[in-house]
């Protein structure tokens, strides 16, 4: 895709395990953030989509009450309820369409709003698996955790590996819940355990918060900005519910980004990508992503993280922000997985800026263990 | 197991007891109850658009935060009515109504925001949209809601 | 930028509660009538756009378990849940991957099925985060849930709002509702079909709360649609007769629930519905509907209560405000009048609340392919327009439909 849509702004709110401010704020401070980082009004707004759940709302119709702090007001707008990263999807849609020019995206969830079960538990088949208090979220990540380290001999050592990275990296960022620049394999190791094999630190950290990304059609991106972070590709899927699909590997993670490489016109994506921001709820998802997204064979996830190549000075830097393991508020986590890179193509990211970025990845995902997933490329110019 | 030729019927319970909604109307409230005790309504006005809202609210739609208190009036004017019917709601619980209670739409002379009131003094007959009407204070406002419930034909 | 065509649609059927399936089986009936319809199969679509308004059912995103029962594995697939215009916003979703260049072809799947869940759950759940903060300042319950309790509280101040500014009389809300019921007994998918109901009839109803009758409300229904949605290009190799989606548009105005926290000046009329007006002005333009009221051939409000329907009918331009009274006087609403309105029985019929809103696209798609059978209506359709209405109050779809492309 050339040079169709661009993203010209982005804000976070910082993330924090309890934010005192309501959801309206939060979703307010992130719309008037990326207007001002975009440096544009309300006014050129033509249209806003919002993510948000209503189940962690605990509103029904959670949209109907953000028109006014999002921007919405006698906007074109609409609400995605899965991840942030996929309300950008839909604006660039809309923006392709040639009916928008200029859109406004922002996700946000407060997870000291809902009871901790409510993500996982209200996902579940309500026939077979809701009633029989089995699963949730973290033992249905440890089930998936638990088939990837058979299939491939990955071990827990190897798995708290990826929590080191990502929450050393994430004492760069400055918005981070988990900033550890000392962190150890050992420190993980005795962390609390919730599920085996999956620990605390292994484990995403239920977060407060809001992210925001304006998006323009290449005429209106190019008078917004001189600086304009292209989408050269995006590519989604729907895999089957849990029970029903093979845990050990995330399918339709390789579809969405088998479609986003041919998009973008990526052949090698270890060697083409500068960057990646993986939205990785648990340490052992950004294995099975470096898999799925091809940065190493099948299986090889740990080989590649224990070459270091994907450390923040590696040759292909993977969550240089910490991740969605050091900041996880659900329906953003994705979306600031796009913001990120965009920070991170701009040259913006500050001390957990990567070198010379030209292309970035970022992806994100909804559902239990990673049943849907988006990814899109970025790039300037 | 007993087979049903029906499919069951799925508990959908939220608990919404275990929520913990934030809002900054409970920082704001203070300041507008303490108003009412003085027999005084209280609004919020947005320093982008001028707008008064009543009770406070801490957002505009221009996003900007409205943050100046300003005193509106008591006397106002009816927006919009109804008056209960045989289908009613007492608390949470559905119930005929024996009595028929005027609801009212009013807007405080001041105020840009609609507020409900409980009509007194007037017949349904008689009510209408555009009719003036007054706060009926009670003797000893007590800085709650329930201070401006009822208001009176003006 | 491509133009865009329906060439399929599924409904399922629709009572007040389809105890016989669950909700992946109700939505399978809606999704498995639409690709007949079309003539496709699943392996024909690039994409699945899909919604329903979860409070109902007590489940979250019911597409993780059900979707690969309406052909989506492997698909991507796009959530889009806007409460009571869920089933419009779906639509405009497959409106827009398609008129993107994004995929050629995709289904719209919108559903509810109310029985269930807990409906009181999903009732208060609209409100009470704001209802809890009011009720510990000190209102009475009991006024507060009185006073803004339900859909119908809410109506009841629109439907007198509306009283005094165009000057009708209740009898015009019992027209409307005969009028409706006696069209959902011509649709084998409507719910509640009445075919010999009289004016008179509603207005022996029970009162609800001033001016608002039973027999002016409408059922809460079990239910799903779905609807084929491609490019004009591959819609004219595939069927003799598409119909065009011409344009879509939302507009959302301030959120309310009347009386409590956040309401803003939108709402001291509550029957301004500018939001409407905006969708409805830019929706035209866009599809190039010059003068609505001659160039409109059927038309689709969202009107779960009866009074609605006279409001969003002047909304959408269809005559001068204040004037609906009167169009309906004259006939021209009826099924076989001038500019017929909801033929399909409309929302006072049948609200399944999640599908509510596509099923209006979804009846001016049947009528401009000359599908709707007994609704059809008797004169030729080149122009239709929809409408959805929900939120607080405030969130407003339209989409126009044409027998010929945009451009």
């Amino acid at each position: 895709m050339e040079k169709q849509v661009a993203i010209v702004g982005y804000a976070q709110t910082g993330y924090g395990s309890y934010v005192d401010a309501s959801r309206e704020i939060l979703v307010l401070e992130a719309a008037a953030g990326a207007l001002r980082s975009a440096g544009i009004s309300r006014e050129v707004l033509d249209t806003v989509v919002t993510a948000t759940n209503d189940y962690m709302d605990g509103r029904t119709i959670s949209n109907m009450r953000l028109v006014e702090p999002s921007g919405a007001w006698f906007k074109d707008e609409s609400k995605v309820e899965m991840d942030g990263a996929y309300a950008v999807l839909y604006a660039m849609m809309r923006i392709l369409s040639g009916d928008h020019d200029v859109a406004m995206v922002i996700g946000a969830s407060q997870a000291s709003v809902y009871p901790t079960y409510i993500p996982g538990v209200m996902m579940l088949d309500p026939t077979f698996d809701r009633e029989r208090w089995l699963l949730n979220e973290v033992s249905a990540g440890a089930l998936q955790a638990r088939a990837y380290m058979d299939a491939y001999g990955a071990t827990e050592e190897q798995i708290a590996g990826i929590s080191v990275k990502n929450l050393r990296n994430a004492a760069g960022n400055p918005l981070a819940v988990r900033r550890m620049p000392v962190l150890t394999v050992d420190d993980v190791m005795d962390s609390r355990m919730l599920y085996s094999p999956i620990r605390e630190l292994n484990a995403f950290p239920p977060s407060d918060g809001a992210c925001s990304v304006i998006l323009a059609s290449s005429e209106k991106a190019e008078q917004i900005t001189d600086n304009p972070v292209w989408i050269h590709g995006v590519g989604f899927s729907h895999d089957s519910y849990l029970t029903e699909r093979p845990l050990d590997k995330l399918g339709s993670l390789k579809q969405a980004a088998d479609r986003a490489y041919a998009a973008a016109g990526i052949s090698d994506a270890k060697d083409q990508v500068d960057v990646a921001e993986v939205h990785e709820n648990f340490s052992h998802e950004e294995l099975m992503a470096y898999e799925a997204l091809g940065f190493c064979g099948e299986g090889r996830g740990s080989a590649l993280l224990e070459s270091g190549a994907t450390k923040m000075n590696g040759e292909l830097p993977v969550n240089p922000s910490g991740g969605a393991l050091a900041a996880n508020a659900a329906c953003a986590a994705g979306l600031a997985r796009i913001a990120e890179a965009a920070l991170q193509v701009r040259g913006e990211a500050g001390s957990h800026q990567v070198k010379g970025v030209k292309t970035a990845l970022a992806h994100g995902q909804t559902g239990l263990c990673a049943q849907e997933n988006i990814v899109f490329i970025l790039g300037g110019e | 197991m007993e087979m049903k030729s029906e499919t069951t019927s799925i508990p959908g319970n939220w608990r919404l007891d275990q929520f913990r909604w934030k809002t900054e109307q409970v920082k704001l409230m203070g300041k507008f109850l303490a108003g009412l005790k003085e027999k005084q309504v209280l609004g919020l006005k947005c320093p982008g658009c001028g707008l008064v809202y009543v009770p406070p609210k801490p957002f505009c739609r221009c996003l900007e935060r409205p943050e100046k208190w300003v005193e509106v009036s008591d006397e106002g004017v009816v927006t919009t009515f109804t008056f209960s019917g045989t289908w009613a709601f007492r608390g949470f619980e559905e119930a005929d109504e024996s009595e028929t209670r005027i609801i009212v739409g009013i807007k405080l002379d001041g105020a840009d925001t609609l507020g409900l009131s409980l009509l007194q003094g007037s017949d349904p007959a008689d009510v209408d949209v555009g009719m003036r009407i007054k706060i009926r204070w009670p003797d000893a406002p007590e800085g709650a809601l329930k201070d401006i419930l009822f208001v009176e034909p003006a | 930028m491509q133009d865009v065509a329906v060439i399929g649609v599924g409904l399922s059927k629709h009572v007040s509660k389809r105890r016989d399936v669950n909700i992946a089986e109700l939505v399978y009936e809606a999704v498995s009538a639409a690709y007949d319809d079309a003539g496709v199969s699943p392996r024909d679509m690039d994409a699945v756009i899909t919604g329903n308004m979860p409070a109902f059912e007590g489940v979250n995103m019911p597409e993780l378990w059900g979707a690969g029962h309406w052909g989506a594995y492997g698909k991507p697939l796009l959530r889009i849940t806007t409460g009571g215009t869920t089933g419009g916003s779906v639509v405009h979703g497959a409106f827009y991957a398609v008129a993107s260049g994004m995929f050629d072809t995709v289904i719209a799947i919108s559903f509810e099925k109310q029985s269930d869940g807990d409906t009181t759950m999903g009732l208060n759940s609209v409100g009470i985060a704001d209802f809890a903060a009011i009720l510990h300042f000190g209102t009475d319950p009991e006024f507060l849930v009185s006073a803004g309790g339900g859909a119908i509280g809410i109506v009841a101040y629109q439907a007198t709002s509306y009283m005094k500014s165009s000057g009708c009389t209740t009898h015009h809300y019992d027209k409307v509702a005969a009028m409706c019921r006696s069209n959902a007994a011509r649709n084998p998918y409507a719910h509640l079909k009445q075919p010999d109901i009289t004016p008179e009839d509603v207005a022996k109803t029970d009162m609800m709360e001033y001016p608002l009758r039973f027999g002016h409300c409408c059922p809460a229904t079990d239910g799903a649609c779905a609807m084929i949605i491609t490019s004009a290009d591959k819609a004219k190799k595939m069927t003799g007769r598409p119909a065009y989606i011409k344009s879509c548009a939302s507009c959302s105005d301030e959120a309310a629930i009347i009386g409590i926290f956040g309401g803003g000046p939108a709402h001291l009329d509550p029957c301004s519905q500018e939001g409407c007006k905006k969708a409805a002005e830019k929706a035209y333009k866009l599809a190039g509907i010059k003068e609505p009221r001659k160039e409109i051939d059927v038309a689709e409000p969202y009107a779960p209560f009866a009074n609605q329907l006279l409001m969003f009918y002047e909304r959408l331009f269809l005559c001068d405000e204040g004037e609906a009274p009167a169009v309906l006087d004259s006939g021209s609403m009826e099924i076989d009048g001038e500019l017929p309105v909801c033929p399909s029985g409309g929302v006072i019929s049948t609200n399944a609340i999640g599908a509510s809103a596509m099923e209006r696209i979804a009846e001016c798609a049947l009528q401009i392919m000359g599908k709707a059978g007994e609704h059809q209506v008797n004169k030729d359709v080149h122009n239709a327009v929809a409408h959805g209405w929900g939120g607080a109050l405030n969130l407003n779809v339209v989409a126009v439909l044409g027998d010929t492309p945009r451009r």
